[in-house]
């Protein structure tokens, strides 16, 4: 059991789990819980033929080097996206990711259709196919981190299939921990430090993307597998200086604006008395 | 098209990212497989590193300074 990939699998898949989560409560609060869970299913399927047939396909065919170097480059991007995103959210230059909000405007939307007898079992198209649509788009996300994360582990030691059976068991320990609270709460995880959760994440992919692309053209990494520690370091503190900086720049460009709005009133009052 | 721009937007979705990275993977192919750049081998670390830091205090930069926000 590779523990370092199975814990990056767990958290980088409970965010997922908890946004197509959200999807899936509100369809079975508002049309049916059938069609809900039969989309959900069916998205739960697919994913497994995906996972099967591509991951299979990656394991036998392509030599480590290239696959660390591709992976390496995918995990970079997926993982700069991720930090971005939580290091606006820390400054307040995004809103935060609000799982009630999403709630509340998908039920409101499924409400605007045409009235749907909540109680009725009868199966429901539309119902199913969002159900379904958002467990895809969610679950094609943690396939990826699954996939790249699993392969990428893989050393002369351990085999690229170990590896991403580590990975899945820590996907899976994320989803079944996410239906198991949110079976016993009913109601949108909006307690989740979800941008906590996007930011470990997104250190971690952005960490091991380094570390993997460099040891594809050739690198080697000082202290060898350590070193992962030492580059999470390093994106911590940049991480953290930019959080501080784009606070500072926020706070100027509202001070800048409080200005402007002061001054435009009275250049309107001005212009009133003398016409 | 529509599938490409799923899986741009999917992937990565930032075009800053993507063009810091895409230039850092093309400097790391260029020092090692350039025989005049051989000496620099020893810093692919270092580069890399340096790439990753610039693309990601670039698109901040970018999004902090839009002039939409």
């Amino acid at each position: 059991m590779q523990w370092v990939v199975a814990t990056a699998a767990f958290f980088a898949s409970a965010v997922e789990f908890v946004e197509a989560f959200t999807i899936v409560l509100v369809v079975g609060v508002t049309v049916n819980w059938r069609s809900a869970l039969l989309g959900a299913l069916a998205a739960a399927a697919t994913l497994a033929l995906l996972v099967a047939t591509l991951g299979t396909a990656l394991v036998q065919w392509v030599p480590l080097d290239v696959l660390r170097t591709v992976i390496g480059t995918l995990l970079l991007l997926f993982g700069l996206k991720w930090l971005k995103n939580a290091i606006m959210r820390y400054a307040g230059l995004k809103a935060r990711h609000d799982e009630q909000a999403i709630y509340e405007e998908k039920r409101a939307e499924l409400r605007a259709r045409e009235a749907v007898d909540v109680s009725s079992s009868r199966f429901d198209l539309f119902g199913f196919l969002l159900s379904y649509k958002s467990v895809l788009l969610e679950g094609l996300e943690v396939a990826f981190i699954v996939i790249t994360f699993g392969l990428s582990a893989a050393t002369s030691a351990v085999s690229r299939s170990s590896g991403i059976a580590s990975a899945a068991l820590g996907a899976l320990a994320a989803g079944l921990l996410v239906i198991l609270v949110g079976a016993l709460v009913r109601v949108p995880l909006a307690n989740v430090p979800e941008n906590t959760l996007k930011f470990i994440v997104g250190i971690m992919l952005t960490t091991f993307g380094t570390f993997w692309l460099g040891e594809g053209f050739g690198v080697e990494w000082p202290l060898s597998d350590v070193f992962l520690l030492v580059l999470a370091a390093i994106y911590l503190g940049a991480a953290f200086s930019l959080i501080v900086w784009l606070k500072r720049v926020k706070k100027q460009q509202r001070a800048q604006a409080t200005i402007e709005n002061q001054s435009t009133p009275t250049t309107v009052q001005k212009q009133e008395v003398n016409p | 098209m529509k599938i490409i721009k799923a899986i741009y937007n999917f992937i990565v979705g930032d075009m800053v990212i993507l063009i810091g990275i895409a230039l850092t993977v093309l400097v790391l192919a260029l020092i090692n497989n350039v025989g005049a750049l051989g000496p620099l081998r020893g810093l692919s670390g270092p580069v890399l590193i340096v790439g990753v830091l610039t693309s990601l205090v670039a698109t901040l930069s970018r999004e902090a300074f839009s002039p939409d926000r």
